[in-house]
C-alpha cells in the first residue's frame, strides 16, 4: 500500500474527527461559560454544587467517562448515538477545564472594574456581560485555543466506541495491511497538521494580548 | 437490562486489586516525564540545531494525541525488533508524551528566575552542572510546584489509556470483567468512580504538600 493510499484512507476519517470536535464545542462552550460564571458568582452551598459538577467532568479520566456513558446510558433508557455520547463527554470534559479559565479570568480582573460599574448605576448582569466577561474572555483566549487543541486530540478516543475517525481508519488500514510504520507516522502527522496551525495561532494571539495587558497595567 | 448495584459492588475488589498497577504506571511515568522533560528543556535552552530540533519535538508531541503515540510505540517498535511488552511500552509512551508538557512547565519556571542568579553562580565559579542542580533547579521547582502537580494528576488520569494495550490496570480489569459477564456498565462505572476519587485525593494531597513545602502563598 502506497503512502498516498494510506493518507487517503486516514483522510476519510477526517470528517468524523471534525464533526466530533464541532459538536464537542457545542457542549463545551456553553458549559464552560455558564459554570465558570456560576462558580464566580455563587457562594455557600450553591457554589459547592457548581464546583462538584465541574469537578466531576474535569477530574474524571475522560477515556473512562466515554466508556461509562457509552455503555451505561442505554441502561438508563437513553439510547444516544455514539457521536452524541462522544461529543457530550469530550465536550463537557473540556468545558470543565474551560470553566476554570473563565473563572480565573473573571477573578483576575481588577475590582475597580466592577466597582466602577456599580458607581455608574449599572445592574450586576450588565456589569458581567458588558464589562467583566469581555475582558476576561479576551485575556484567557490563548487558554481557550489550547483547550480546543486538547479537544481535537481527545477525539482520537472516539475510535474506541466505533466511530470511524482518523485513528479508527488508521487502525483499520493496519489490520488489512501489516505496515505499521508509515500508517501510524502518517496518523501522527495528520493530527500535527490539524493542531499545529491552531497552536501557532494561539501563540500569535498571546503575543497580541500580552503587550496590551502590560500597557493597561502601566496606566 | 438494569444497572445492577449488587453486581457493581461485587466488582469493586477485583478492580481495586489493580490500583497498585495504576499507581506504579502513574508514578514511574511522572518520574520519566519529569526527567525527559527537564532534559528536553535544558537542550532547548542551549540553542543551536539540537535546541531547535528538541523545540520542534516538544511542539510535535503537544500537537498529537497520546492514544496515537501509544499505538505508534506499541506497533512500530516491534516492527524494528524492539519488544518491550505492553507495560514498558505504555510507561515509555506516557513519559515521552508528558515530557513535552513538563518541558513547557520547566521553561516557564526557569524563565521566572532572575538572570542575576545564573550570573552570580558563574561569578562564584560554579560549573554548568553545579549551577543547574544547585541554583536553577531548586528555584525552578518552587516556581512550578502547582502546574507540575496538575500534570502529575493528568498522568494519573492518562493511565487507563494503557488498557488499550491490554495492560492490567484498573480499566483493563474492568474490561476483563465486562467481557466475562457481558455487563459493561457496572464495572466501568466502578472503575470511573475509583479513578475520580483517586484523582481528587491526589490533587488535594499535592495541594497540601505544596502549602507545606512552600507556605500558603505558593498559589
Amino acid at each position: 500500500m502506497s503512502v498516498l493510499e494510506i493518507w487517503l484512507g486516514i483522510l476519510q476519517g477526517f470528517r468524523v474527527t471534525a464533526l466530533v470536535t464541532l459538536y464537542g464545542l457545542v457542549f463545551a462552550i456553553p458549559f464552560g461559560l455558564i459554570f465558570g460564571v456560576a462558580q464566580h458568582l455563587t457562594t455557600g452551598p450553591a457554589r459547592f454544587v457548581v464546583t462538584s459538577v465541574i469537578e466531576f467532568w474535569r477530574s474524571s479520566a475522560v477515556i473512562i467517562l466515554l466508556f461509562v456513558f457509552y455503555y451505561a446510558l442505554p441502561l438508563a433508557g437513553l439510547a444516544l448515538s455514539a457521536m452524541t455520547v462522544s461529543a457530550m463527554v469530550l465536550g463537557l470534559n473540556i468545558g470543565g477545564y474551560a470553566s476554570q479559565a473563565v473563572r480565573a479570568g473573571l477573578q483576575a480582573l481588577d475590582r475597580g472594574q466592577k466597582e466602577a460599574g456599580h458607581a455608574l448605576g449599572l445592574s450586576r448582569s450588565t456589569i458581567l456581560l458588558r464589562i467583566e466577561l469581555p475582558q476576561a474572555l479576551v485575556a484567557m483566549s490563548p487558554t481557550f485555543i489550547n483547550q480546543l487543541i486538547q479537544l481535537v486530540k481527545a477525539t482520537s478516543l472516539v475510535s474506541l466506541v466505533t466511530l470511524t475517525d482518523m485513528t479508527f481508519r488508521a487502525k483499520e488500514i493496519s489490520q488489512i495491511e501489516y505496515d505499521p510504520v508509515p500508517i501510524y507516522t502518517s496518523l501522527l502527522l495528520a493530527y500535527f497538521i490539524v493542531c499545529y496551525p491552531v497552536a501557532l495561532f494561539g501563540r500569535w494571539v498571546e503575543r497580541r494580548i500580552n503587550p496590551a495587558r502590560e500597557a493597561r497595567r502601566a496606566v | 437490562m438494569q444497572f445492577d448495584v449488587a453486581f457493581a459492588l461485587s466488582t469493586v475488589p477485583t478492580i481495586l486489586g489493580a490500583i497498585g498497577m495504576t499507581l506504579l504506571v502513574a508514578a514511574s511515568s511522572c518520574v520519566g516525564a519529569s526527567a525527559i522533560g527537564f532534559g528536553f528543556e535544558l537542550i532547548r535552552r542551549s540553542g543551536g540545531w539540537g535546541g531547535l530540533l528538541v523545540g520542534f519535538v516538544i511542539d510535535f508531541i503537544r500537537a498529537t494525541p497520546v492514544l496515537v503515540w501509544l499505538y505508534c510505540l506499541y506497533f512500530i517498535l516491534p516492527f524494528y525488533g524492539i519488544r518491550l511488552g505492553a507495560l514498558a511500552t505504555g510507561m515509555i509512551g506516557l513519559s515521552l508524551y508528558y515530557s513535552g508538557y513538563l518541558a513547557e512547565v520547566f521553561k516557564a519556571g526557569i524563565d521566572a528566575i532572575p538572570n542575576g542568579q545564573a550570573e552570580a553562580a558563574k561569578a562564584l565559579g560554579l560549573g554548568r552542572m553545579d549551577m543547574t542542580i544547585f541554583v536553577i533547579a531548586p528555584q525552578m521547582l518552587r516556581n512550578i510546584a502547582a502546574p507540575m502537580g496538575n500534570y502529575f494528576v493528568s498522568i494519573l488520569k492518562a493511565t487507563p489509556y494503557l488498557a488499550v494495550l491490554a495492560v492490567p490496570e484498573m480499566l483493563g480489569r474492568a474490561f476483563d470483567i465486562a467481557s466475562d459477564t457481558y455487563r459493561y456498565a457496572e464495572p466501568l462505572t466502578v472503575a470511573g468512580l475509583i479513578f475520580l476519587g483517586l484523582a481528587l485525593l491526589i490533587s488535594q494531597a499535592i495541594k497540601r504538600l505544596e502549602i507545606r513545602l512552600l507556605g500558603p502563598t505558593a498559589r
